[in-house]
C-alpha cells in the first residue's frame, strides 16, 4: 500500500508540533556513532568478498590524442596480473548529479590529463599497482588544446540570462555603484573517503559495493554504462565517507570494477587512489564574476548585475550555476544577468557542496560589502534595506524568509555594534577586522520514497536507498518515524543504502532530509491511520507515545493494537505546484572576525558566527554540524582552497590532501552557530528545507569582508592568501 | 621477515610479509583490520592512525607511512582495540556524545590520537590533532569531545601494551633477525635491523647501496607513492646510541635518530621559538616518527628544520666506517638535491654550541599547520653595546637549498641594532636570493616577507616579546 502524496498547496497542518514523542528537532546522537567511533562501519573498499581480485585504474598522461598501451602485452604476463582492460565502456568523467544516464565513455581518447583510461586487475593490490605503473602510455596525434578559460571558446547559457529594465542606465544614473571584477579557483569536494567500488556478478546481476550519495540515479547510470537492464543492478553504500558532490554521479571506478568483474568471473575491488580523486573525479568551476551594483543615496539597489564565466569538458551540459541566488537575494528593478560557459580540457567540473551558490553569494556579498563602503553606510544595513518584498524578478511571494531576523539577530549575537573602521584596530602585530555576508541557498523538494514498517512487537523498521554521507540521515529519519509512531528512539530501526529498498531522493543539494523525511512521515501517516482505523476513533484523536496509544479515555500498547500483525505503508512523495507558485529558499548570515600580521599578511580567523533559518530544524545537533562544515568550507575558500592547474596542459598541480588545502583544526576557530524557529509550509508536510549548504553559501565572503576591514586591502582573487594580502599592505 | 610485535594484546608475527609493506596494508588486507582508514596513503591526513608503545612511551603514528619492521618488539593499538570488555573507551563515547563523528571516516584516526593523548595526560588537543583532517565537522566538535574525555579513566589494555614494550623493545631482536644481518631470503628486500651505529658503519661499508630508514616520513613515500624498490634497507630504530641526546656546557649533541617531538621538548627549554616552529613542522604523527637527522640528510630545499640549525650554528656530524667528519651544516647542502654525503657515509648527530637565545624562527604559510612553508626564516644576533657583533640568519624556501643569507649578516654586523639598520638592511637580501614563483608563493611575496621578517625581529626584540611569536591569536 503505497501513500502518494504531490505537495501541491501549503502544509498548514504542523502535525509535527503536535506529536507526543518529542523527537523531532531533538539534539539526538547519530544511531550509528558507536560503529564509527569503533571502526566497524562497512564502507565501500572494507567489504570482504571471497575470491576478490584487485583493479588499479590507469592514467592519460595527457589531454588530447588516442590512447596506445604500448605495452599491454608485457604489463599482462607480469606476476599475479590478470587482466589488463581498455573497455569502450570505461567513463571518460562522472556522470553529473542526477544524470540518471551514462556519461561519456571514451577511453581510447584523452580528453584531460588525469583521465582514467584503462584498469589493471591482479591478485594482490600490490601487484595491481605495480603493473599499473609498468604500464606505459602514449598518446597518438596529441594536440595543443585548450586548457585555459581566459581564452577559451564560451556557449552563452541562455537560460540562465535575464535583462530587466536597463541597467546601464541604472549605473549611470546612480549616486552610488560599484562594477567589479572578483575570480574564484577551481575545488575540490576532497571527502576523506577516496572513491572505490567492488563488484560481484551473480549471473547477469550485478551487486556493486560503492561510496555513492544518489543510489537511485547511480543504478541507472551503472547500468546505461554497461548496457544492461537496471533491474539487473543492485547497489549497496550504507556508509559513505563523505560526498560533497563528488559522489553524486557514478565515478569511473564503478564502471571499471564492474567489467572487470565481468570478464574475470570473479569479484573485482577498484579503489581510487588520492590523486586520481583529485584528478578524475569532478571540481567545482572557476569562475570569473563581474557584479555591478547601483544604489540611491540612501543605499537602496537601483541596479544589480550579475555576469559569470565558468568552464567545462566539451560534452558536458554542467555550468556552475554562480548565478543562481543572485536573481531573489536583493531589490533593484533593473537587472542583467548572463552566464557563459568555456570549453576546454581540464578535468570535469561538476557539483561540489552547494553549485553556484557557494562561489555565486560569495562574490556578490563582496560586491555589496564594497558597496556598502562606497556609500559609507553599516554592512548589515545595506543588506536589511535591501530585502524585497517580493521576488524582485518574478514578482511571486517568498515561501518562508527570516532573512531580516538573521541578520539581526546575528549582528547581536557577534557583536557588530562594536566593528572597527577600517584599519582602525590593531593589537601588536596583528589587525583586527570584522566582516558580514548573508547567506542564501535554494531550496528544493524531489520524488522520494521509504517504506515503514510497524513490526508486532511495537518496534518500527523505516527502509529506503536514501544514503547518509555524514549528514544524519539515520538519526533523523528515525526520529521522524518515531514521533509519528510514537516510539522511543531506539525502537526505531533505520535501514540504508541499498537499492533494493524504495527509491530515495538521494543526498545531494541540500535536499536529503526533507524529501526523505517526507516520504517517511506520509507512511508513517498511513499507519497511523490504520492504528486509527482498527481501534475505530479519529486518526486525529490518536496520541502515540512510548509504544502506547491513547484515545478516547483508553491506553493500549501497539503490540496488542498488531495482535501479531505488522502494517507496512510505502510514503511516496512528489514536488508539486508548491516549488513553483512561490520563492522557496533558506537564508542567513555570517559574521567573522579576523586578525591580519601586518608584516606577513597571514589571516587567522579568530571567531565566526552563523545565523540561519531553514525552516523546522529535524535534530539540532546534526543541522548544526551541517551548518559548522558549511562554514569550515567557507574558511576554505577565503583562505586556502584553490585547485592549481598547470598552464600548459590543464593538470591538477596539487593532487594531494598535502598541498590542496582543506583547513585544519587550527584554521578553524571555535564557530557558533544559531539555527532561527522557522516553519515552511510550502515546502513540505513536515514545514522543513535544506541546510546541508546553507552553511557555505557566502561564508567565505564574511571573511575577505573582514580582512578588508583589518587591512583596507580588497583581495578579488580568491582564496585570499598571505601573499595577496600583504601585496595591498 | 620475522617481525613480532603486540596487535590489539595479540602477539602476533609477520613472516610472509616483505620488509617494505606498511603498516597499513598489512592490518587492511592481512589482517582484515579495516578500521584503519586510507584517506591519502602520504601521511597528509592521520585517518589511518595508529598508537604505538615501545620503552620510551606511547604514541600516534600514521600506519600508511610506517614500515613492519618498525613495529618489531613494540606493542600496537587500533580503533578495533580500544573497547574494553565491549565498553567504549572514554574518547569513543564522547566523540558519539559530541557529535564529532559525522560520514566517520576520518574517526578511528582522530580517537587514535586522542586515546594516545588521553593515555598520556596531554591536554593540548590542538596540537595532538593538527595532523588529523575532517571535511565534515569543522573539528570544534572533536575537540570538545577531547576535553570532555580529560581525566576518565584509562583502560586497562594501556598497562598491557606498556608491559610487552617494556619487556621487548629493548630486546635482541628475535632469532631470525640477526642483529647487523640481513635476514633470511624470503623477504624481497634485503632488510637489516642495526643494533647500534658501528653496526650501521659496518653494514654501510659493506653494501654502499643501502637506504637507511629511521623514520619513513619520507622514505615511505618512495614506496607508497613513487612506487620505487629498494633492494635493500636498514632500519635505525635499534641505534640506541644514535638516539642520545647530550647537553654540555658548550654544546647539544642530538643523535641523528632523535625524532622530532623529542627535539621539539628539548628546544622548548633552550630555544623557544625554535620549538614553536617544530609546533606546526609536520604533525604530532610525524614528529613522532621523524628524525633530525633523516630531515637532515633528504636535503629539502624546503625543510623548516636546517634554517634553524644554520642560525645556530650548528656542526654535523657525518661518518664512514670509522672515518668521522664534522662540517656547520650550510656546507651539507650543496645543490638542489645535492648534498655533500659519500657513499656509505651516514649523518651521526648534528651539535649546536651553546648560547644565549637570541633565536626568532618564522614560518609562512597559508594553512597553520600542515604546510609547507613559504618562506622560513631564523635570525640570531648577537648584539653587544647596543651594536651587532655577530650574525646567522638562515631562510628555506627561498633557494634550492636552505641557504644562509650572508650579504645581510655583513650588512648588519658593526651596525647599530636600530629600525634604520633593519630597513636599511634589508635590500642586501635581493643579493642573497632569487627565489622562484610557485604555488606556495610568488617570487615578490618571498622577498617581501623575508624583509619584513627582520624588521619583526627588530620589533619583537625591541619590545621584548616573548620569543614564541607564531601562536595563533
Amino acid at each position: 500500500m503505497t501513500e502518494h502524496f504531490k505537495m501541491e498547496t501549503p502544509a498548514t497542518e504542523r502535525r509535527l508540533d503536535d506529536m507526543a514523542q518529542g523527537l523531532v528537532g531533538a539534539p539526538l546522537d547519530r544511531p550509528e556513532g558507536p560503529l564509527k567511533v569503533t571502526g566497524t562501519a562497512t564502507y565501500a573498499n572494507e567489504w570482504q568478498i571471497e575470491g576478490m581480485a584487485h583493479g588499479v585504474m590507469v592514467r592519460a598522461p595527457g589531454n588530447s590524442g588516442r590512447v596506445i598501451l604500448a605495452n599491454r602485452d608485457d604489463v599482462a604476463k607480469l606476476p599475479g596480473v590478470l587482466a589488463v582492460i581498455q573497455d569502450d565502456r570505461l567513463l571518460r568523467n562522472p556522470a553529473q548529479g542526477t544524470a540518471n544516464e551514462a556519461p561519456v565513455q571514451s577511453p581510447h581518447h584523452a580528453a584531460y590529463l588525469g583521465q582514467l583510461i584503462a584498469v589493471v586487475v591482479a591478485e594482490t593490490f600490490e601487484q595491481a599497482r605495480h603493473a599499473a605503473q609498468s604500464l606505459q602510455v602514449t598518446l597518438e596525434n596529441a594536440q595543443m588544446v585548450q586548457v585555459d578559460p581566459a581564452t577559451a571558446a564560451v556557449e552563452p547559457q541562455d537560460g540562465q540570462a535575464l535583462d530587466q529594465g536597463d541597467l546601464d542606465a541604472a549605473m549611470r544614473d546612480a549616486p552610488h555603484s560599484v562594477d567589479l571584477v572578483y575570480t574564484t579557483p577551481s575545488h575540490s569536494s576532497a571527502p576523506m573517503e577516496p572513491h572505490a567500488s567492488i563488484a560481484s556478478w551473480q549471473g547477469g546481476d550485478l551487486t556493486l559495493r560503492g561510496s555513492y550519495q544518489m543510489l537511485k540515479y547511480n543504478r541507472n547510470e551503472l547500468a546505461d554504462s554497461l548496457g544492461i537492464h537496471p533491474d539487473r543492478v543492485r547497489i549497496i553504500s550504507p556508509y559513505v565517507g563523505g560526498g560533497f558532490g563528488s559522489k553524486l554521479g557514478l565515478a569511473p571506478e564503478a564502471v571499471a570494477a564492474a567489467i572487470a568483474a565481468q570478464e574475470l568471473g570473479r569479484p573485482v575491488s577498484v579503489a581510487l587512489q588520492r590523486p586520481q580523486v583529485f584528478e578524475a573525479t569532478m571540481r567545482r568551476s572557476e569562475t570569473r564574476q563581474r557584479v555591478r551594483l547601483a544604489a540611491d543615496a540612501e543605499g537602496r539597489l537601483t541596479g544589480l548585475g550579475h555576469d559569470a564565466r565558468v568552464s567545462n569538458l566539451p560534452g558536458e551540459s554542467f555550468a556552475e550555476p554562480v548565478l543562481q541566488a543572485s536573481h531573489f537575494l536583493y531589490a533593484g528593478a533593473n537587472r542583467r544577468m548572463s552566464l557563459e560557459l568555456a570549453r576546454l580540457h581540464r578535468m570535469c567540473a561538476g557539483s561540489v557542496r552547494a553549485p553556484g551558490e557557494a562561489v555565486g553569494v560569495t562574490v556578490l556579498e563582496n560586491a555589496m560589502d564594497e558597496l556598502a563602503h562606497e556609500i559609507g553606510i553599516d554592512p548589515v544595513a545595506l543588506r536589511l534595506r535591501n530585502i524585497p518584498e517580493k521576488d524582485p524578478e518574478s514578482g511571486k511571494d517568498y515561501s518562508s524568509r527570516r532573512f531580516r531576523e538573521a541578520l539581526e539577530s546575528g549582528a547581536e549575537a557577534f557583536g557588530w555594534a562594536d566593528r572597527p573602521g577600517v584599519k582602525e584596530r590593531r593589537e601588536g602585530e596583528w589587525l583586527i577586522g570584522y566582516g558580514m555576508a548573508s547567506a542564501a541557498r535554494v531550496n528544493v523538494l524531489m520524488e522520494s520514497q521509504a517504506r515503514v514498517t510497524l513490526l508486532p512487537d511495537g518496534t518500527a523498521r523505516v527502509e529506503t536507498d536514501m544514503t547518509d554521507i555524514g549528514t544524519g540521515t539515520y538519526a533523523i529519519l528515525g526520529q521522524i518515524a518515531g514521533d509519528m509512531l510514537g516510539l522511543p528512539r531506539d525502537r526505531v530501526e533505520v535501514v540504508l543504502g541499498d537499492t533494493t529498498l524504495p527509491p530515495a531522493a538521494g543526498s545531494g543539494g541540500s535536499w536529503g532530509a526533507s524529501s526523505s523525511g517526507t516520504s517517511v512521515y506520509l507512511a508513517c501517516e498511513a499507519i497511523r491511520r490504520q492504528l486509527a482505523q482498527r481501534l475505530e476513533v479519529d486518526e486525529h484523536d490518536l496520541t502515540l507515545k512510548d509504544g502506547r496509544a491513547t484515545y478516547a479515555n483508553q491506553v493500549k500498547s501497539l503490540s496488542d493494537i498488531l495482535q501479531g500483525d505488522e502494517i507496512a505503508k510505502l510514503g511516496h512523495v512528489k514536488p508539486g505546484d508548491t516549488s513553483t507558485d512561490v520563492r522557496q529558499a533558506t537564508f542567513g548570515a555570517y559574521f567573522a572576525e579576523v586578525a591580519v600580521h601586518a608584516a606577513s599578511g597571514e589571516t587567522r580567523i579568530r571567531r565566526m558566527h552563523g545565523s540561519f533559518a531553514a525552516g523546522r530544524i529535524l535534530n539540532a545537533k546534526t543541522a548544526r554540524s551541517q551548518c559548522l562544515g558549511g562554514m569550515t568550507f567557507g574558511i576554505g575558500i577565503a583562505l586556502t582552497e584553490e585547485l592549481a592547474f598547470d598552464p600548459r596542459d590543464g593538470h591538477v598541480a596539487n593532487h594531494n590532501l598535502a598541498e590542496y588545502h582543506i583547513p585544519v583544526n587550527a584554521d578553524v576557530p571555535q564557530l557558533t552557530v544559531e539555527l532561527l524557529e522557522e516553519r515552511d509550509d510550502w515546502a513540505n508536510p513536515m514545514q522543513a528545507k535544506g541546510i546541508g549548504e546553507l552553511g557555505i553559501c557566502g561564508a567565505a565572503a564574511a571573511i575577505t569582508n573582514a580582512i578588508h576591514n583589518a587591512t583596507g586591502v580588497r583581495v578579488r582573487d580568491y582564496p585570499a592568501t598571505l601573499d595577496k594580502v600583504i601585496a595591498g599592505m | 621477515m620475522n617481525i613480532t610485535f603486540l596487535l590489539n594484546g595479540e602477539t602476533v608475527s609477520t613472516q610472509a610479509a616483505p620488509a617494505t609493506a606498511t603498516l597499513l596494508d598489512w592490518l587492511r588486507e592481512s589482517r582484515h583490520l579495516t578500521g584503519t582508514k586510507e584517506g591519502c596513503n602520504e601521511g597528509d591526513c592521520g585517518a589511518c592512525t595508529v598508537m604505538v608503545t615501545d620503552d620510551q612511551g606511547t604514541r600516534a603514528l600514521n600506519a600508511c607511512i610506517l614500515l613492519l619492521p618498525q613495529l618489531h618488539g613494540k606493542a600496537l593499538r587500533t580503533v578495533e582495540g580500544l573497547a574494553e570488555n565491549g565498553v567504549l573507551h572514554p574518547v569513543q563515547k564522547e566523540m558519539v556524545d559530541h557529535h564529532a563523528s559525522q560520514c566517520g571516516f576520518c574517526t578511528p584516526g582522530f580517537v587514535i590520537a586522542m586515546v594516545t593523548s588521553h593515555a598520556n595526560g596531554s591536554t593540548d588537543h590542538a596540537t595532538a590533532l593538527a595532523g588529523n583532517l575532517c571535511r565534515c565537522t569543522g573539528y570544534a566538535p572533536i575537540l570538545r569531545a577531547a576535553k570532555a574525555a580529560e581525566g576518565q579513566p584509562i583502560p586497562g589494555w594501556l598497562t598491557i601494551d606498556r608491559d610487552y614494550a617494556r619487556t621487548n623493545s629493548g630486546a635482541t631482536p628475535s632469532a631470525t633477525v640477526p642483529e647487523g644481518q640481513r635476514p633470511d631470503a624470503s623477504a624481497e628486500a634485503a632488510a637489516a635491523l642495526p643494533g647500534s651505529s658501528d653496526a650501521l658503519a659496518a653494514l654501510l661499508l659493506e653494501q654502499p647501496d643501502t637506504t637507511i630508514i629511521a623514520g619513513a616520513t619520507d622514505v615511505g613515500l618512495w614506496v607508497t607513492k613513487k612506487l620505487r624498490d629498494l633492494p635493500r634497507v636498514a632500519f635505525l630504530h635499534r641505534c640506541r646510541d644514535l638516539q642520545q641526546i647530550e647537553v654540555s656546557e658548550e654544546s647539544i649533541r642530538i643523535g641523528a635518530a632523535v625524532t622530532m617531538d623529542r627535539v621539539l621538548t628539548l628546544m622548548q627549554k633552550h630555544h623557544p621559538s625554535y620549538a614553536s616552529m617544530i609546533r606546526r613542522y609536520g604533525s604530532a604523527q610525524v614528529r613522532a616518527a621523524a628524525t633530525i637527522g633523516g630531515n637532515i640528510a633528504n636535503g629539502s630545499p624546503i625543510g623548516d628544520n636546517p634554517p634553524a640549525l644554520i642560525a645556530l650554528g650548528a656542526t654535523l656530524h657525518l661518518r664512514s666506517g670509522d672515518v668521522r667528519r664534522g662540517m656547520p651544516i650550510e656546507a651539507f647542502f650543496i645543490d638542489y638535491g645535492k648534498q655533500d654525503r659519500g657513499p656509505s657515509e651516514f649523518v651521526e648527530a648534528v651539535t649546536i654550541p651553546r648560547q644565549p637565545d637570541r633565536l626568532k624562527c618564522y614560518k609562512l604559510s597559508k594553512r597553520f599547520d600542515q604546510d609547507i612553508s613559504a618562506v622560513c626564516g631564523c635570525f640570531n644576533l648577537t648584539t653587544k653595546d647596543s651594536k651587532i657583533v655577530e650574525a646567522r640568519i638562515a631562510f628555506g624556501g627561498m633557494a634550492g637549498t636552505p641557504k644562509r643569507a650572508t650579504t645581510l649578516e655583513q650588512a648588519l654586523i658593526g651596525q647599530r641594532w636600530a629600525r634604520e639598520t633593519a630597513e636599511q638592511a634589508m635590500s642586501a637580501l635581493d643579493e642573497d636570493f632569487a627565489p622562484l614563483t610557485d604555488m606556495r608563493a610568488s617570487a615578490t611575496y618571498r622577498l617581501d616577507a623575508a624583509r619584513n621578517m627582520l624588521l619583526r625581529y627588530f620589533l619583537e626584540d625591541e619590545a621584548g616579546l616573548p620569543a614564541i611569536s607564531e601562536v595563533r591569536v
